[in-house]
């Protein structure tokens, strides 16, 4: 009875991809910008989600809210926002499968391309890109899908 | 070279490394002030000495060990997922079916399929190799570094800047 | 062994993780201390140090208490760097020069008068240890570098005190010849 099971199973693996692809029309992303730094402390209320991730990898003391958007992204159709300093974000949906989206994330400057990088992401799951210094603080760019 | 460097010279590496008896250790103090050659052979282990571990030590001191606690972790879970691995092989054991007379027709139903779903499968798989959420970084600009936790799940894409490549096109 | 360390092993080996990372926090500059030693590359060494103690969670409770704890960290980690090695000499685009670019110059060999660039002689030390057998670097480093007894060499790398002594001998002879020009003539060796 268990091999049969087995065999019924090795099937069902074998289809599975076949009805796994479900497209979706448009996905959501939100944008969140801020700043952390060393120079006074705190957390800023619309970053609570994100907390327990930034604070597990970097010791800033406090993270200030710059920027929020959610944006909708159709497939292979660039959106673009500015971000500080002085830099632009392009999100494009490459692809889905199943809940996962497939994002390719640039970052320019005045027409010059910074950084260009493909990204998964689910539901409930984050990408933070920072780095770029402003006065005393780093800027941090979460992108987030919500749950 | 003095006759008892013969002697003294098998004491000298033992007497550099502070392994010898007290009794070794007067027989060695009391011939150095006479002898240069072995006072200079110890120079030349203590020379030695400096030139292997001075640069380790270096090292050491400028050694931050950023993340490697935290890989640690991560190369430690992935290691531990072949126990789940090894679960799931034994329900998908069919090897005693090879032995009955079913053979014949379960290859020829597992050929069908794969034919049927061979390039949907290709085509699927290949876009979705692995569970990490960075697929590829580019940058001409940055020195990057990509970090990937699992707990909690974070992933941060660092962009380290070139201050004189920020002034010069600020 | 004391008691908080036999406690912190037997936590490790009933899959405590909290318990490796107390061992990695004691440990880890040691061991990357030796990896260094080794390979004389940083971001090898660390990889080496991660891989001793991911080796060492899954391995540990092999450890039965015959030896000493260290010892036996310090006999995983050099193993682990000296197959580090051994793989990456396996690797085609490596070279003693690789490290970023950095090229031994032709006629260091035939200048050791000159006041040699920080970097180009802890190339020739690399170099020189590089010629010696594993055994005589392993006895080399853990006594150079990490100041092991000549017991505490003989449990790490599992022979006699013997054994230590004409390993320590003949590697410091091999490598004070290949870096005569740096050390000095030991006549007496």
């Amino acid at each position: 009875m268990r091999r049969k099971t087995s065999f019924f199973v090795i099937l069902i693996l074998l289809l599975s991809p076949f009805f796994g692809d479900v497209a979706f029309a448009q996905v959501q992303v939100r944008v969140r910008v801020m700043e952390a730094s060393n120079v006074g402390s705190g957390f800023d209320s619309s970053l609570r989600d994100l907390h327990d991730q930034l604070g597990s990898l970097f010791s800033f003391s406090s993270y200030r809210l710059l920027k929020d958007e959610n944006v909708s992204l159709s497939s292979n159709q660039p959106v673009s926002l500015s971000i500080p300093p002085e830099r632009s974000l392009e999100l494009t949906l490459i692809n889905q499968h199943r809940v996962t989206a497939e994002i390719r994330v640039r970052i320019t400057r005045q027409g010059r391309e910074l950084l260009t990088t493909l990204v998964r992401l689910a539901p409930g799951r984050s990408v933070s890109i920072g780095g770029p210094k402003r006065g005393e603080g780093t800027i941090i760019t979460a992108l987030s899908r919500p749950q | 070279m003095k006759r008892e460097c013969s002697s003294i010279s098998r004491l000298l590496e033992k007497y550099f490394d502070q392994e010898v008896t007290p009794e070794e250790r007067s027989l060695v103090e009391g011939h150095l002030p006479d002898c240069s050659a072995c006072r200079m052979a110890l120079d030349t282990m203590q020379n030695l000495r400096i030139l292997i571990k001075n640069p380790v030590e270096e090292a050491v001191e400028k050694e931050t060990f950023p993340w490697v606690w935290e890989k640690i972790e991560k190369g430690i879970q992935r290691k531990e997922r072949p126990g789940l691995w090894n679960f799931l092989k034994s329900w998908l054991d069919v090897t005693p079916l090879l032995k009955r007379k079913i053979l014949i027709p379960a290859v020829a139903a597992v050929v069908i399929v794969i034919l049927i779903t061979a390039p949907l499968l290709y085509k699927k798989m290949s876009s979705y190799p692995g569970p990490s959420v960075v697929e590829y970084v580019e940058s001409e600009t940055y020195n990057v570094m990509v970090y990937e936790l699992e707990t909690p799940q974070v992933t941060v894409i660092w962009l380290f800047e070139d201050p004189e490549e920020e002034s010069s096109t600020s | 062994m004391d008691v908080n360390e036999a406690q912190l092993i037997s936590r490790c080996q009933q899959g405590d993780q909290e318990a490796l990372e107390e061992i990695f926090n004691q440990y880890h500059q040691k061991l990357y201390r030796i990896a260094y030693g080794v390979v004389r590359h940083r971001e090898e060494a660390l990889d080496i140090v991660q891989e001793v103690f991911i080796k060492l969670f899954r391995s540990i409770h092999q450890f039965k208490g015959k030896s000493r704890f260290y010892t036996y960290l310090y006999r995983m980690t050099m193993n682990t760097a000296i197959d580090h090695t051994r793989k990456m000499k396996k690797a085609p685009s490596l070279s003693m020069d690789e490290e970023e670019g950095f090229q031994l110059s032709d006629d260091a060999d035939r200048r050791p008068d000159r006041i040699l660039d920080h970097k180009e002689l802890e190339a020739r030390v690399k170099w020189a240890m590089d010629q010696l057998s594993p055994d005589q670097k392993a006895a080399l480093i853990f006594r150079e570098i990490e100041g092991l007894s000549y017991q505490e060499i003989a449990e790490a790398t599992g022979c006699s005190i013997g054994t230590v002594m004409s390993r320590l001998h003949y590697g410091r002879k091999k490598v004070q010849e290949l870096l005569k020009d740096y050390v000095g003539r030991g006549e007496v060796l």
